[in-house]
């Protein structure tokens, strides 16, 4: 009886060092985590921060302005400019990256599954290729004499020539952005058609419901959470556009590309440090906005179903 | 209205690298107006079976009528599933979660382009007969698993199919639910005349709905008989499992005498059988007494009870005979029996099937 | 029923559409592959549409020198970046899973914070980031660009894997606990062999990203020597008379890496971005 009582009391002491390690491994594990995470929300601060001085080339040694510099931003026309184009730039994508989205994915939804894949892959390939060669591939595609201009003139239609005005540049940039991203709301949609039961579908088609109609009255309005998900990324990946704009352009000073994101380069760039960050945490407002939502959805459908 | 015939029907599904033939060529005519059950173990091809029939597989081999038009050919679906006019109730009943139980049951009237008011009428029609009219207005998510089964059967009745098809319907009710369901589409389908195949591997679904039940194992079809005659007289042991509960035991058989054990014996049914068979008595057709006799059976041996048990809302006692433990043998009885105890086991003798070494029915051959 | 002629006709549309729809992706991805092949003349009278008629090597000969140490570069610090990140986010994602079902506030916060770090345009944080560098003496270094990266990437591979967490069964960790093994071991022995789908398309996804991320080395290097891939390939733009066929080489250059992991390994990138958006399922 002594002896049992002996090893009773090792092993729980056993016990309660293995838990007390096993708690500081898991803070272990965590901590790089926790720190990189933490660096960057203090960074965020941090700019928050500046953005309420009034620092830049002309006052090396800032002071405090509180929402001076936010007055003097949005008064300014580069301001508006990028703004103007970032909003376009991204709802447009947006609605219309959504729309051809969903049609694309209601096609591939009827193809063989390898068929499938192939296709898929080619909407979604532009995603592997870094934005600036993207720029850079579609900055010749657009060159009035070998590029799509060479194609209209030789069919005779007039030579395209699509960086020619300030609208037609920005439509241009569109289309490299709809060629890039749509692949995401595609592959979303997808992902949410191919979720629905397959014999909701086969009920229908027994039911005499045709592709479109099967498309648009049973899979869309059963894809609330692919409409969710693709409308949330499209909006954050347009909404960073920096490289693009900055290729085509030709630097970050092309006021007709200006996005939201290159004017606060451009301000860091001529040392307007301060209008630099107030600009920033407009973009991280504007994007915290739209992740946090997506962020608590994420948490209610897949982390707490674990 | 339609029959429903196929000629050598094949279906092989190829994985990686082995082939699965699920339906292994199937010859059958289903007339006019016929409830037509198909019975079978799972996994073995009634599911694809009604499916070709539906046009949502394609034939490897064979071909399938409607009355006498091709509706599927070797390799093709000539005619498509929504223009061969059937209907089909789904095993998790596939309605539609984004529509009210109106609108589920309207879509396929909607879809052939019916004029507003008949679809109306139509609707509220079939809901009456089936009870639904109080929830039309609700969702697939908001009512019961029963009223969920009945809007799948009039989303399937509404537009007078030719013919209807159900899968498993009932296997996701409560127990409780499932004689009333069972009730409810024997009755449609016999008013109707309408021509049905329904599938399942509960016997009970069978009996109930069917009048001429097909046997599918392994891809074929082994027998095709009324319900009662599948369970009174199987094409195979494995047909007799299928058809309900069943005691199959190796026996030896000399001189017109079926021996269980050496002290525990009948008469043999079959004259001139001489070896080693099997033995196939259902439960009901045993009974368990003090007595050794009993009017109608036929005395069989001494039994020692090992254990009695509530089942199902049967009493179920199993016993084995004296002489030899390790034969298990049960039996219905009317109430519990202790074990321990000894009886006389008694037997039906005319229900009592022999099958032979590949499981073959050698009664049925007789007979 | 549709008429006949009404569904053919339908048929057709759904056709061209779709062929319309290819040729559009492709024709980038045609061009970039076939006139990085073409002669300097070529390239001055051919459209970029035109095949090569003699194809050479000359072009890629020509840009390799200036592709090479970004290339290079672009190892160096990605695949460090990777590696780390994948495992270290996957630690962290272990720990929001294993606390996030007692302490949900916990669970919650984690997510909500790495899916901020993920999404939060990198550019809308560098100004503090690039102070912070330029004090520490970190700026035009592997180290401050490996750093820089991590802030971003760590989240982003724990957002990911914790997406994918749910595939190990709690029950699973439960048993694991009472057999007395220690955080370390559970997550070495038992999830994360589990997870090893889920990790791999965190990896590829992250490795992509991170060889495409223009921003960063454009802000805190300096030096040409310290470029990488990206910002070397602006300098290929047409406005320094750079010929289209140089363009092109360089664009194949900057993107066979990724490309490849896309082509070979395409599917675990694929369910990366799905998981982004629409949990761990499989398209």
């Amino acid at each position: 009886m002594k002896k049992g009582h002996g090893e009773e009391a090792k092993a729980k002491t056993k016990e309660g060092k293995g838990i007390g390690k096993s708690y500081i491994q898991l803070g272990l594990m965590v901590l790089p985590t926790l720190f990189f995470s933490a660096f960057l929300i203090y960074i965020v601060a941090w700019n928050l921060w500046l953005s309420t001085l009034n620092w830049s080339l002309l006052h090396s040694k800032p002071s405090f302005v509180g929402f001076g510099t936010y007055a003097a931003v949005f008064n300014g026309l580069f301001f508006k400019v990028s703004i103007y184009h970032s909003m376009i730039f991204s709802i447009g994508l947006v609605a219309i990256g959504d729309a051809a989205g969903l049609l694309l994915a209601g096609l591939l939804y009827y193809l063989p599954n390898t068929q499938r894949a192939v296709y898929l892959s080619i909407f979604l390939y532009p995603i592997a290729i870094s934005m600036a060669t993207n720029g850079l591939i579609w900055d010749w595609l657009f060159n009035p004499e070998l590029g799509f201009g060479w194609l209209t003139s030789h069919i005779g239609l007039p030579r395209l020539n699509p960086l020619a005005t300030a609208t037609s540049t920005t439509l241009s940039m569109f289309l490299v952005e709809f060629w890039a991203y749509t692949g995401l709301a595609v592959l979303f949609y997808l992902a949410s058609f191919m979720s629905v039961d397959k014999s909701i579908v086969e009920a229908a088609r027994i039911d005499g419901a045709g592709g479109s109609k099967i498309l648009f009255r049973i899979l869309v309005p059963n894809s609330m959470n692919g409409f969710i998900v693709a409308t949330a990324l499209l909006f954050l990946f347009s909404f960073r556009m920096f490289s693009l704009p900055f290729v085509i352009g030709g630097g970050p000073t092309n006021l007709d590309l200006m996005t939201l994101v290159e004017y606060v380069y451009y301000q860091f760039y001529t040392e307007f440090f301060s209008e630099s960050a107030a600009a920033s945490t407009i973009i991280t407002a504007i994007a915290a906005a739209v992740i946090i939502p997506y962020a608590v959805y994420g948490i209610r459908k897949w982390v707490m179903r674990g | 209205m339609a029959s429903v015939r196929t000629e050598n029907l094949k279906k092989i599904f190829k994985k990686s690298k082995s082939e699965v033939h699920a339906v292994d060529g199937i010859t059958l005519t289903i007339p006019d107006g016929q409830a037509f059950g198909v019975l079978g173990p799972s996994g073995h091809g009634k599911t694809t079976f009604l499916r070709l029939v539906a046009g949502l597989e394609v034939p490897t081999d064979g071909s399938i009528y409607f009355d006498d038009d091709l509706v599927s050919a070797p390799g093709r679906i000539v005619v498509e599933p929504e223009h061969r006019g059937i209907a089909m109730v789904f095993q998790l009943w596939a309605l539609y979660p984004n529509m009210t139980v109106y609108d589920n049951i309207a879509f396929p009237l909607r879809n052939a382009g019916m004029p507003k008011g008949e679809v109306d009428k139509r609707v509220r029609e079939i809901a009456e007969e089936l009870g639904l009219t109080r929830v039309l207005d609700h969702y697939p998510r908001e009512i019961s698993g029963g009223q969920m089964q009945r809007t799948a059967i009039a989303r399937a009745l509404v537009k007078n199919p030719r013919v209807l098809l159900l899968d498993e319907p009932f296997s996701n009710l409560d127990a409780a639910m499932r004689d009333g369901a069972r009730a409810l589409v024997r009755r449609v389908q016999r008013e109707r005349k309408l021509t049905t195949i329904i599938v399942s591997h509960d016997p009970a679904d069978i009996f109930s709905i069917a009048e001429v039940a097909g046997v599918i194992i392994n891809g074929k079809l082994v027998q095709v008989a009324p319900p009662t005659e599948i369970y009174d007289k199987p094409a195979n042991e494995t047909v007799a499992k299928l058809g309900g509960d069943i005691n199959v035991i190796d026996v030896k058989v000399s001189d017109g005498i079926i021996y269980i054990s050496n002290s525990v014996k009948l008469p043999s049914p079959i004259p001139k059988l001489e070896g080693k068979f099997r033995l196939g008595i259902r439960p009901e057709d045993l009974v368990l007494s003090d007595s050794a006799d009993v009017p109608g059976m036929t005395l069989v041996g001494r039994f020692k009870v090992k254990v009695s048990s509530y089942v199902a809302g049967i009493f179920r006692t199993l016993v084995s005979p004296t002489d030899d433990d390790s034969i298990e043998i049960f039996a219905n009885t009317n109430g519990y029996v202790e074990p321990g105890s000894e009886k006389n086991l008694l037997v039906r003798l005319p229900k009592v099937k022999v099958f032979g070494e590949k499981g073959e029915s050698l009664t049925l051959a007789r007979s | 029923m549709a008429s006949y002629r009404a569904r053919l006709a339908k048929y057709v549309i759904l056709q061209l559409v779709g062929a319309i729809a290819i040729i559009f992706w492709l024709t980038p991805l045609y061009a970039m592959l076939i006139d990085g092949f073409k002669t300097n003349f070529e390239a001055t009278a051919t459209s970029v549409f035109q095949p090569p008629v003699r194809p050479t090597l000359s072009a890629y000969i020509a840009v390799w020198n200036s592709m090479k140490w970004p290339l290079i570069n672009s190892l160096i610090v990605t695949v460090p970046v990777t590696l780390l990140s994948g495992v270290l986010g996957a630690m962290g994602a272990y720990f929001f899973y294993v606390l996030g079902e007692k302490h949900p506030i916990v669970g919650n916060a984690g997510f909500s914070v790495i899916s901020l770090a993920t999404f939060l345009p990198v550019e809308s944080v560098f100004l503090p980031l690039y102070r912070f560098e330029y004090t520490s003496h970190m700026v035009n270094s592997y180290w401050g660009l490996i750093f820089a990266y991590l802030l971003f990437y760590i989240p982003t591979a724990a957002l990911l894997m914790s997406i994918f967490m749910p595939v190990v069964p709690r029950y699973l960790i439960e048993a694991a606990r009472i057999d007395e093994a220690d955080h370390w071991t559970i997550f070495w022995k038992v999830v994360f062999p589990i997870m090893v789908p889920g990790f791999l398309s965190t990896l590829i996804f992250v490795f992509v990203m991170s060889w495409n991320n223009f921003f960063l080395p454009l802000t805190l290097t300096t030096t040409p020597s310290m470029r990488m891939v990206p910002v070397e390939e602006r300098y290929f733009t047409g406005g320094y008379g750079t010929l289209y066929n140089e363009t092109y080489a360089a664009a194949v250059l900057a993107s066979i890496v990724p490309l490849a992991v896309f082509i070979v390994l395409g599917r675990y990138f694929i369910r990366g971005l799905a998981a982004l958006g629409g949990g761990a399922k499989g398209v």
